[in-house]
């Protein structure tokens, strides 16, 4: 068994819980390694980004793993299509709440399900400010990956940080959607314009 | 589980009867006897939900073939948490280089267990390494995994019965049925 590294900062328990199943079963994994824009203004600017939560090297695949209601979750897959209209080559899978309370349930530990539900579950620490995005349709990295660790902590209350920065950190998510919504509309609004 | 499990009225839904489930185990092992005639073959069966499915496969099949057992340890369970990595609880008896092996398995949903197996069994030299699955639930897959016998897809839900288990009971069952969510939800 190689040494334990430093475990990253997940934003979410059921995060850290996925990690340590993919551990279990030796699947390599690094987390949120890339970030790829989805929305531009007109001047090629970034609006809006996109950070699968997990990328699996050896599957070339990424998973993004939601733990909100079903019917909360359409932001979720209004961002999930325009990223494959954008990078059509690219595997990603989406792992509804419920997806995620089935493989709970498949290893007996339904009774975490409700714990890593919605807000319950949010559990972010301070985390490294994001690198600078790169260059206009190219997938960028956000700082050296993170590798995966071999050495899994259990019960996960370790993985667990403190409820402020998650409310910090979504406070900053929904301004920077908020401005990239704004600029959305007045972009559309400049075409309607221009057409007319 | 306090619950005292109930074999019918546990059972939501009979997904596929015995009727079907020997129907298919019967084609299946006529497909491989055909594929492998010649051949050495060795079944591999994962304990503990393809019992029943290899004691009724490698009896549909007509050529000679070895079998052996193998059982991997399950994310949650109390006996691995400490190291936190899948272990091999029961490794095969004889040798599989240069057999041509054929991997049994009940059900096929995440791939995480089988990706770790094939893995595993590659580092023995076999022949030829293919997968043969009662069952497979696509919507729940995170590993990719080639199946080359297939008995049916099924939906996302949660089965049991012909080997498959909720908490180590329902293996008995003679069909495959839905388990009442009730009994998994309710208060252990």
């Amino acid at each position: 068994m190689t040494a334990a590294r430093p475990r990253p900062a997940f934003a979410h328990a059921s995060e850290a819980e996925l990690a340590r199943i993919l551990d279990f079963y030796e699947v390599a994994w690094e987390y949120e390694p890339h970030t790829f824009p989805i929305l531009y203004d007109r001047d090629g600017a970034v609006l809006e980004s996109f950070s699968p939560d997990f990328y699996l090297p050896d599957l070339d695949l990424y998973i993004e793993l939601t733990t909100l209601k079903q019917r909360l979750v359409r932001k979720k897959n209004r961002k999930l299509r325009r990223l494959r209209d954008l990078y059509p080559g690219l595997r990603i899978k989406l792992l509804y709440a419920r997806d995620f309370r089935a493989l709970l349930l498949k290893y007996g530990r339904i009774t975490l399900a409700d714990a890593f539900s919605g807000a319950e579950g949010q559990a972010t620490p301070p985390r490294p400010r994001p690198g600078t995005y790169a260059d206009a349709g190219h997938a960028t990295a956000r700082g050296a990956p993170v590798a995966r660790t071999s050495a899994a902590t259990s019960g996960g209350a370790a993985d667990l940080p403190a409820p402020s920065a998650s409310r910090a950190r979504r406070a900053r998510r929904s301004r920077a959607e908020a401005r990239a919504r704004a600029a959305a509309r007045a972009t559309a609004v400049a075409s309607t314009e221009m057409t007319a | 589980m306090n619950r005292r499990p109930d074999l019918v009225a546990d059972v939501a839904e009979v997904l596929l009867t015995e009727e079907q489930i020997q129907a298919k185990v019967v084609e299946l092992g006529t497909r491989i006897s055909s594929d492998y005639a010649g051949s050495e073959l060795t079944l591999v069966s994962v304990l503990k939900g393809s019992l029943p499915f290899m004691a009724d496969l490698m009896r549909s099949i007509a050529i000679p073939v070895q079998i052996d057992l193998m059982e991997v340890s399950s994310y949650g369970g109390t006996a691995t948490e400490s190291s936190g990595l899948v272990r091999i609880l029961k490794d095969l008896s004889s040798s599989i280089d240069g057999r041509h092996v054929l991997i049994v398995e009940d059900i096929i949903d995440t791939g995480l267990t089988l990706n770790y197996l094939m893995r595993y069994l590659r580092g023995k030299n076999p022949a030829s390494l293919r997968i043969c699955t009662l069952l497979d639930k696509p919507a729940r897959r995170l590993v990719e995994i080639p199946i080359d016998y297939l008995g049916f897809e099924i939906p996302d839900r949660f089965v049991i019965g012909y080997g498959l288990d909720y908490g180590e009971r329902y293996r008995n069952l003679r069909f495959v049925g839905v388990l009442r969510p009730e009994v998994y939800t309710s208060p252990e």
